[in-house]
């Protein structure tokens, strides 16, 4: 327990008058300072004995969206903490979170007025574990105050914990071998609408369009040869989201002006194509994937609840892959075969060394894999990539390279910064068809 | 039922009407001093109508006003010091019958023992040892029900 400020100053008062009375061996001085320490002691008794009723009200009910998940996953959390709040005390609850969890948003406290009521505080947000194991909600802690005392204490008892979550490990890399091209996707089909673009030829078949007869085809081979012409479908593009990590400091109206593209972009594609497909990530880490909603509604609700800078399970920090380590490799032997100074000949020599030996151990990270599995079944033929491009873009450019092996057209979109687009996210080395800043 | 005045204010009038009694009977030769010490936690009630830490200042007035009365006559020092802490928590909203009335009772009786002790020992160490004493004794009592009452709720480590 501990005094507040009212009560502080009361037992000072109460010091200076009991040596006071000793000084001057006056019992009118001691009789104010000890019914002062009497009233003190009456105040105490009291908050206690509401404090203890203030407790033992308490029944704590908490739910888990999922009660096993992957390292990385964010699930819901709502607790319902129910207790008789006595009069005069203010009472603040607030759930006491397992290690190795951080929490992306929502309410992990709450607090109450100074009515003497029934009263249920309903805490709900979401938590990102980062460890794998089994994870325990330990319980609450209560803080109590009034205007004399504050006491707390930690409510780790068994009606107060529960239940726990298993978090099942996720490698950071995908098993070697493990095919990640995209080749069954199918990019040309038939359609109601033909396009311009001829997709293959074939023999006339009886009621074909004599419209589609291709005459110089038909007389080189002295066949009837029909064009069978593209389809053309209008498809939605793929919106994908590059959320900022939360340890990055990245301006507020810039990410707001993110927010507002997205929001633009989502409900232009439900109105347009009846649907969106938006993909949420953070660097390597895919959060939330809304695939094909029709409801606009339920969309700007998902973005609403995803739209904040969140932790990051896994980072990437200049990561290169394969194709990147290779022409690598190929630029030190054009650097070596230009130069004659043997030393710098053995330099060159060491770095592709390590280059090669880096490629030997190459492993495809997990992203690219999640991010390939992602697209294969996407009908889709642009790609809209939102960030603020706020600290490492790695995961970008892989993201990107996935989407082009798919043969999609990539467009990026950042924030305003001249100079970041003038060099490093200029199209050429994101690999982007686009890059442009969003209005 | 609704009174004219604030329930801190009618004690705050019935301390007033005590005082005037005692100014009136005992006929002391200072009877003004009374009457500036009682219009001191007037004032401060008054003022700090609005504020959220008024107890401190009220009970800081009104100590000069217990201090003069227990010197001239013990029981109405008490007196008091029992309208004083009606007014402080009747400021708070902490004398609602049931609970709150009680722990106020408890509190007059409390006082009434130590006054009474004060004016029979007629000195100030023997009472200030034996109230000293009482006080560690409480604390121990109390520290020790609250550790009892830790133990019965967090539980053991997960």
């Amino acid at each position: 327990m501990r005094l507040k400020r009212c009560a502080q100053g009361i037992s000072l008062l109460v010091i200076l008058l009991s040596a006071c009375a000793l000084i001057l061996d006056d019992p009118a001085i001691l009789l104010a300072g000890s019914t002062l320490l009497a009233g003190l002691f009456g105040l105490w008794y009291s908050f206690d004995r509401r404090f203890r009723q203030a407790v033992a009200s308490i029944r704590v009910t908490r739910s888990l969206e999922r009660a096993v998940v992957r390292t990385g996953t964010t699930l819901r959390v709502t607790t319902a903490i129910t207790m008789q709040v006595p009069s005069h005390l203010q009472v603040t609850v607030s759930e006491i979170l397992p290690a190795g969890v951080v929490v992306q948003d929502g309410e992990t406290a709450a607090s109450s007025g100074t009515s003497s009521s029934p009263e249920t505080f309903r805490l709900a947000y979401r938590i990102t574990p980062l460890v794998h194991g089994t994870m325990h909600f330990s319980g609450i802690t209560l803080v109590v105050q009034d205007y004399f005392f504050e006491n707390s204490i930690v409510l780790s008892a068994e009606p107060f914990r529960g239940p726990a979550l298993s978090v099942q490990p996720r490698g950071l890399f995908e098993p070697s071998g493990r095919g990640l091209t995209a080749e069954t996707r199918e990019i040309e089909k038939m359609a109601l609408l033909s396009g311009l673009g001829v997709r293959a030829m074939r023999e006339y078949y009886a009621g074909d369009d004599l419209r589609r007869i291709d005459w110089k085809l038909t007389a080189k081979h002295n066949k009837l040869f029909i064009r069978e012409y593209a389809g053309v479908v209008n498809l939605p593009p793929l919106i994908v989201v590059d959320l900022p990590w939360r340890g990055a400091s990245c301006p507020a109206e810039a990410f707001e002006r993110m927010v507002a593209a997205v929001a633009g972009m989502v409900e232009h594609s439900t109105k347009m194509h009846q649907y969106s497909t938006v993909l949420l990530v953070s660097g390597p880490n895919i959060l939330h994937f809304l695939i094909e909603e029709k409801d606009l509604q339920r969309s700007i609700s998902a973005l609403r609840e995803w739209m904040h800078p969140v932790e990051r399970t896994a980072h990437f920090y200049r990561m290169a892959d394969r194709s990147d380590l290779r022409s690598r490799v190929r630029a030190l032997e054009i650097q070596s075969g230009r130069t004659q100074d043997p030393s710098t000949q053995k330099f060159l020599g060491s770095v592709k060394k390590q280059y090669l030996r880096s490629l030997g151990a190459h492993q495809t990270h997990a992203f690219n894999a999640q991010v390939a599995r992602t697209l294969i079944p996407l009908t889709v033929d642009e790609v809209y990539v939102f960030s603020l491009v706020a600290g490492d873009a790695s995961h970008l450019v892989q993201l990107i390279r996935q989407a082009k092996a798919m043969k999609l057209r990539v467009h990026v979109r950042i924030p305003q910064l001249p100079d970041l687009v003038s060099s490093t996210l200029s199209p050429g080395r994101l690999g982007a068809d686009t890059v442009e800043a969003f209005a | 039922m609704n009174l004219p005045v604030r329930k801190d204010g009618g004690f705050f009038l019935l301390l007033a009407a005590g005082v005037l009694i005692f100014t009136g009977a005992a006929q002391p030769p200072l009877w003004y001093l009374y009457l500036l010490l009682l219009a001191l936690p007037g004032i401060v009630l008054y003022v700090t109508r609005t504020w959220n830490d008024r107890m401190f200042y009220i009970l800081c007035a009104g100590q000069p006003l217990v201090i003069a009365l227990s010197a001239v006559q013990v029981w109405a020092g008490l007196f008091s010091v029992w309208m004083l802490g009606a007014i402080v928590l009747a400021a708070l909203g902490m004398l609602e019958p049931g609970d709150d009335l009680l722990t106020y009772a408890a509190f007059c009786g409390a006082t009434l023992v130590i006054a009474a002790g004060i004016d029979a020992s007629g000195h100030v160490l023997l009472p200030l040892l034996i109230i000293g004493g009482l006080t560690a004794v409480f604390a121990m009592v109390f520290t020790v029900r609250e550790y009892r009452f830790r133990k019965q709720y967090a539980g053991a480590p997960p």
